[in-house]
């Protein structure tokens, strides 16, 4: 089956597709994206259930290899000591993202130049900083201005509450000296444009059954379908296909709900399928010009995969903190340690995260994206009754570095339920990064203690967390060079002048900070390269 | 895979229960086998074949226990059958803190998070301006990086 070519086809309904749709609105360009997952309505959304938390083992696993839903593709991790997590549906990762919502710093784009590791992005804060604030008003987002680990810019919301367990942490660092500042937050802290405020139920990966979380199943994208862009779901796009005679990207051949295989043509391909989904795509995508996979002369297609290692730290408090009540991840963050000291044995930096606690079968079952189960017998009953409600917990969020040897390949046996083939990670932390979560272990449980905990629990031995692969980057990183990247400095494909990556494979550099924001931020940025270069696009 | 349990081994697996999460008498917290996990974990193994399988394991090492379960004979087992243990744990834990009343004897809410949610007020600008003061007199703790890369794109 051939359908109408359309102007612009994007694959991919999650973050980085929907701003770049936003983005092309003025064009009046015929915009089709392809989602292989369903719109789920919020109705759906677990937390309305007296069982809610079971859904965190199910359906609503940040895990596509515990879902093992008909719209999730397996991956392979044998090889990797964090398992990549997602969602797919409209909205993707953003229906189960916890909202948190820093951007890059300035030297987060130049880490080479600064500090000697990895490589200079081909843009820099500077220019991508009216696109993070016109995506900061598209999301709606909350925080508190002035914070002094960023350049000016203002949230457009007050601040979430930080609650009792944000001030006793906040307490602690300003007792240390160090900075802290409340979490910028893609979640509304009053009513705002037609959506509801946060209700602090923190269960943010469930989805927000409120809507006051920025996923774009609730931002863009009923702007986008009100708009006119059409939305196709449970359609699973198999390869990219290229014309033989332009090296141009002709359109896609994907699975639509029918389970039969359709033609879509387009004029410009956009990719938005995040740091896995789109390396695999590429590598799926192999034809007698580009045999390796497309886009991949460079042999970067699927290299340089980077994470942000976790680990977390606990207190126990002498009284509750009462950590279950408000947004998931979103309280306070401190970048004391983010940008590179040479005296600390290791280059570039992280983030102490003070999330909120979590619910009893979750912290139970050994924490968030850890399956590590707490004892049973008299110490459960100990840990629950008096640990539990008394605890606050810090998370090391460290940068990763890119490396070549860490990637995204095609597993060449396991496939998805249309049979095509699945991703494959190999992924290990590097030295830098395991000197970087060391630190920051010291530093969560200094400052737990100055804050007042009576005790901190060590997590001991190689503790990062298994499933903390939420922020998939560098697969196709960006790059003045065709030889050493895959996309140049807007987006657009060395290798295939009609074909955009607009997810966080694009990254250079990782941050030690939730990319979203960022994601987005490129997205916009990409969508208006294309505007500005649109008569010379595919020259 | 059907587990179809008899009386006596039912009363062992409860009694496993009570092991694995026992009771707090002086705040009214039930244990697990009290509060029937077991049809929980049961059903639940069911709709999975390999936590059944697991399952399964246990209730044989269950069976041939020589007496009511102790703690070292729990122990001893779980040594035994890590993996299969781990899977009785998980689903214990499951079926006891998805239950609303448990998780409320724990001080967290038994009502579905949505939407009634939790009140939590925002702390007022006086406060946030004090807690945040110190962190503003050290000034800005970012690098500037303007450096000269020519045509990058």
């Amino acid at each position: 089956m051939t359908d109408d070519t359309v102007d612009v086809l994007i694959v991919g309904a999650g973050a980085s597709g929907a701003a770049l749709a936003w983005s092309l609105l003025e064009t009046r360009m015929r915009i089709l994206c392809l989602e292989q997952g369903p719109h789920l309505p919020d109705s759906q959304f677990p937390s309305r259930r007296d069982d809610y938390e079971l859904a965190r083992y199910a359906e609503f696993s940040c895990d596509p290899n515990v879902r093992g839903l008909q719209q999730d593709y397996p991956i392979n991790v044998d090889d990797s000591c964090i398992a990549p997590v997602n969602f797919n549906g409209v909205g993707g990762s953003t229906i189960n993202f916890l909202g948190h919502w820093p951007r890059m710093k300035p030297s987060d784009f130049r880490t080479r130049s600064l500090d000697g590791v990895a490589a200079d992005w081909p843009v820099d804060y500077a220019t991508l900083a009216p696109f993070y604030d016109q995506n900061d008003r598209n999301t709606g987002v909350s925080g508190l201005p002035g914070n002094p680990a960023y350049p000016d810019y203002a949230p457009e919301l007050p601040p979430l509450p930080i609650g009792k367990l944000g001030q006793t942490l906040a307490a602690g660092f300003n007792a240390l000296g160090w900075h802290w500042w409340p979490s910028d937050a893609a979640i509304l802290s009053r009513d705002h444009e037609g959506r509801s405020k946060c209700v602090n139920a923190g269960t943010c990966d469930l989805g927000c059954a409120a809507g006051a979380k920025g996923g774009t199943n609730f931002t863009y994208w009923p702007m986008l379908q009100s708009a006119g862009v059409e939305l196709r779901t449970q359609c699973r796009v198999r390869e990219v296909r290229v014309d033989p005679a332009t090296g141009l990207a002709s359109g896609v051949l994907y699975y639509g709900p029918d389970g039969q295989l359709h033609e879509q043509k387009a004029e410009l391909v956009v990719l938005a399928c995040n740091g896995i989904g789109t390396p695999r795509l590429l590598l799926n995508s192999k034809s007698q010009l580009f045999p390796d996979g497309l886009a991949n002369r460079s042999d970067q297609v699927g290299r340089n995969l980077m994470f942000h290692p976790l680990t977390g730290v606990s207190g126990v408090f002498d009284a509750p903190l009462e950590g279950h009540k408000g947004p998931m991840a979103c309280s306070i963050l401190s970048q004391e340690f983010y940008e590179t000291d040479p005296g600390r044995g290791f280059v570039r930096g992280y983030g102490l995260h003070s999330g909120r606690s979590t619910t009893p079968m979750t912290y139970a079952l050994g924490g968030y994206g850890i399956d590590r189960p707490i004892p049973w017998g008299a110490a459960h009953r100990e840990i629950m009754d008096e640990v539990y409600p008394n605890l606050a917990s810090l998370t090391v969020v460290a940068e990763d570095l890119p490396e070549a040897h860490n990637r995204v390949t095609l597993d060449p046996t396991l496939t998805d339920s249309d049979g095509i083939p699945a991703p494959k990670v190999s992924y290990r932390l590097g030295d830098n990064t395991r000197a970087m979560l060391a630190h920051g272990t010291d530093r969560a449980t200094e400052l737990l203690l100055a804050a007042g905990a009576r005790r901190v629990l060590a997590k001991g031995e190689d503790a990062v967390w298994w499933r903390a692969g939420w922020h998939q980057l560098g697969t196709c990183r960006m790059g003045p060079d065709p030889e050493t990247s895959v996309v140049n400095g807007w987006g657009r494909c060395h290798d295939v002048k009609n074909l955009f990556i607009v997810d966080g494979s694009v990254f250079v550099t990782a941050g030690a900070v939730n990319p979203t924001s960022t994601i987005q931020a490129l997205a916009l940025y990409v969508g208006d390269s294309i505007k500005t270069n649109i008569s010379t696009l595919f020259d | 895979m059907t587990l179809i349990l008899e009386p006596s081994l039912r009363a062992v697996l409860d009694l496993s229960l009570d092991l694995l999460i026992p009771a707090n008498p002086a705040r009214d917290i039930p244990s697990a086998g009290a509060l029937g996990v077991a049809d929980f974990v049961l059903r639940t193994a069911q709709a999975a074949p390999a936590d059944a399988a697991h399952m399964a394991q246990i209730l044989q090492a269950l069976q041939a226990l020589d007496g009511p379960p102790t703690p070292d004979a729990l122990r001893a087992v779980e040594q035994a059958m890590p993996e299969a243990f781990q899977t009785l744990l998980r689903l214990t834990y499951m079926g006891y803190y998805s239950r609303p009343d448990m998780r409320e004897k724990v001080g967290v809410a038994s009502w579905p998070v949505h939407p009634k949610g939790y009140d939590v007020p925002r702390e007022s600008s006086a406060l946030m301006d004090a807690l945040t003061a110190p962190v503003r007199a050290r000034g800005r703790i970012y690098r500037d990086a303007v450096v000269m890369t020519g045509d990058l794109s």
